[in-house]
């Protein structure tokens, strides 16, 4: 069966290694140590700490994913037709210095494009922007998205934006006249309502919760009914929440349409037309609670298979999507969904039903 | 029923994976602190990650937050991935197991004869 995995992160061995691509005079702070790049404000407790501890250097030193690494253990390992890059350094988590963070967005993706895309056909690249500064991130949208591999913009979560903001409409309508999805995945600066917790386990539980408020946000405040050919895509943020947030979003839009009358379809009905979730993690739900999950959501279409390699919470795509499930219902997981969602063409020869034809 | 001479009872050490592979089945060893040898299957029940990467620890334990103490050291294998913990002892995860999943580590049996680990599968 085809394989798009859709939360695949590259990585770099620290921010010196932007310096060749940034302009004066952020080149020079940076090279002089200016800055040594984001931390997270917490410590890891699984034995690879934030990585599973199976990748590593030849040597048998932690790795921070290098391609050679990423092809034996995930592209060639597990046949995989694409895996979308989605990075995990994110420039808008720097909540100050602007013309930095834009630059180094753009420093970042002249970086993933040399060092990333350009060895593997297999990836699929993902803009990297600084939000807080929404006209140049679309400049960093337009410049990049005639690379025939760029097909999404990140939207990064931290803790102090909601996507549905009007300052934000510039990033989507960049993203909409390229003919490029948006995607958004948390950062370690990710936090739920009341903070990021107190242990490493509970921030990681919040984070289904940093992801429903952009849901929510975007339909609310026009975003989908404003960029109509714009496609949304939820990554690593749990998917079985989505349910009730539909529903709960159907029944407020009932009873308040009167405050937000610029939205002109039910809010489930956006949510199944152009929003994907990604599957990992799972969460070791039975292949039961899966079909009832399926059913609660109405479509098997909104499931997009996602291992989170090199990370931690790793999802082994022979083990995580249960073969209880139907043959059609796994093969829109594995590939359907996502090759809809980004327009890929997957070859016919990697079909078993056609290849056999 | 076939008996494998693996190696010598020295190159198994308390704490630390001796990974070993019999025909094709991949599997680790480890010392208990009571001296004892495990054979574990190599696989982690859960999601198949490769436990030769794991690590030996103990157990956390507490009922203060904020107050952990640690015991056990040298009988708790943890998977390389997703950190799950499951009892060199027993083979039971620390945790139950999700109902999807197998559960326990795979033990199969090992004898000691003169200064050998003989595994028998």
């Amino acid at each position: 069966m085809p394989l798009i995995d859709t939360d695949v992160h590259e990585s770099f061995s620290g921010v010196r290694d932007l310096v060749p691509y940034l302009p004066e005079p952020y080149k020079s702070w940076i090279d002089g140590g200016g800055w040594r790049g984001f931390s997270q404000p917490f410590c890891y407790t699984t034995p690879g700490r934030g990585n599973r501890a199976d990748v590593q250097n030849p040597d048998g030193s932690a790795s921070v994913s290098d391609y050679g690494v990423m092809r034996a253990q995930l592209l060639d390992y597990h046949h995989h037709d694409y895996a979308v890059l989605t990075g995990y350094f994110y420039p808008t988590a720097l909540k100050l210095q602007y013309g930095l963070a834009s630059a180094m967005a753009a420093a970042y993706n002249d970086y993933v494009a040399e060092h990333w895309l350009a060895k593997d056909k297999r990836f699929l690249g993902s803009i990297q922007i600084n939000a807080r500064d929404p006209e140049a991130a679309a400049r960093e949208i337009d410049r990049m998205a005639s690379h025939p591999q760029i097909k999404q913009v990140m939207l990064a979560v931290v803790d102090d934006i909601a996507y549905g903001h009007p300052m934000y409409r510039p990033i989507f309508a960049a993203a909409e006249r390229n003919n490029l999805s948006v995607a958004f995945h948390h950062t370690v600066f990710a936090q739920g309502p009341y903070g990021m917790g107190l242990h490493y386990m509970e921030r990681h539980c919040l984070i289904p919760i940093a992801l429903m408020p952009q849901v929510i946000s975007l339909i609310v405040n026009g975003v989908f009914d404003s960029f109509p050919n714009l496609r949304f895509m939820i990554l690593e943020g749990g998917f079985s929440w989505l349910p009730h947030v539909m529903w709960r979003l159907d029944r407020e839009f009932r009873q308040g349409r009167v405050e937000v009358p610029w939205i002109k379809k039910l809010p489930s009905q956006h949510c199944r037309e152009r929003l994907r979730l990604s599957t990992q993690p799972t969460e070791d739900i039975t292949p039961d609670q899966w079909g009832k999950l399926i059913d609660l959501m109405g479509t098997d279409e909104l499931l997009v298979f996602s291992t989170d390699y090199p990370h931690f919470d790793f999802d082994n795509p022979n083990v995580a999507i249960p073969r209880a499930l139907s043959d059609d219902t796994r093969e829109k997981i594995f590939w359907k969904n996502a090759a809809k969602f980004y327009e890929l063409d997957i070859p016919a020869s990697a079909v078993p039903s056609k290849a056999a034809e | 029923m076939s008996r494998h001479t693996i190696c010598k009872t020295s190159e198994v050490e308390v704490g630390l994976i001796k990974p070993v592979t019999i025909g094709r089945s991949p599997i680790i060893l480890a010392r208990l602190p009571s001296g004892e040898i495990r054979a574990v299957g190599g696989y982690c029940p859960h999601q198949a990650a490769d436990l030769k990467y794991g690590c030996i620890s103990g157990v956390t334990n507490g009922d203060t937050p904020n107050e952990l103490t640690f015991d056990h050291a040298g009988e708790v294998l943890r998977c390389p991935w997703h950190g799950f913990e499951y009892s060199l002892v027993s083979g039971d995860p620390l945790v139950p197991a999700p109902a999807n999943t197998k559960g326990c580590l795979r033990f199969y049996e090992v004898a000691i004869e003169g200064d050998n680990v003989i595994v028998i599968m």
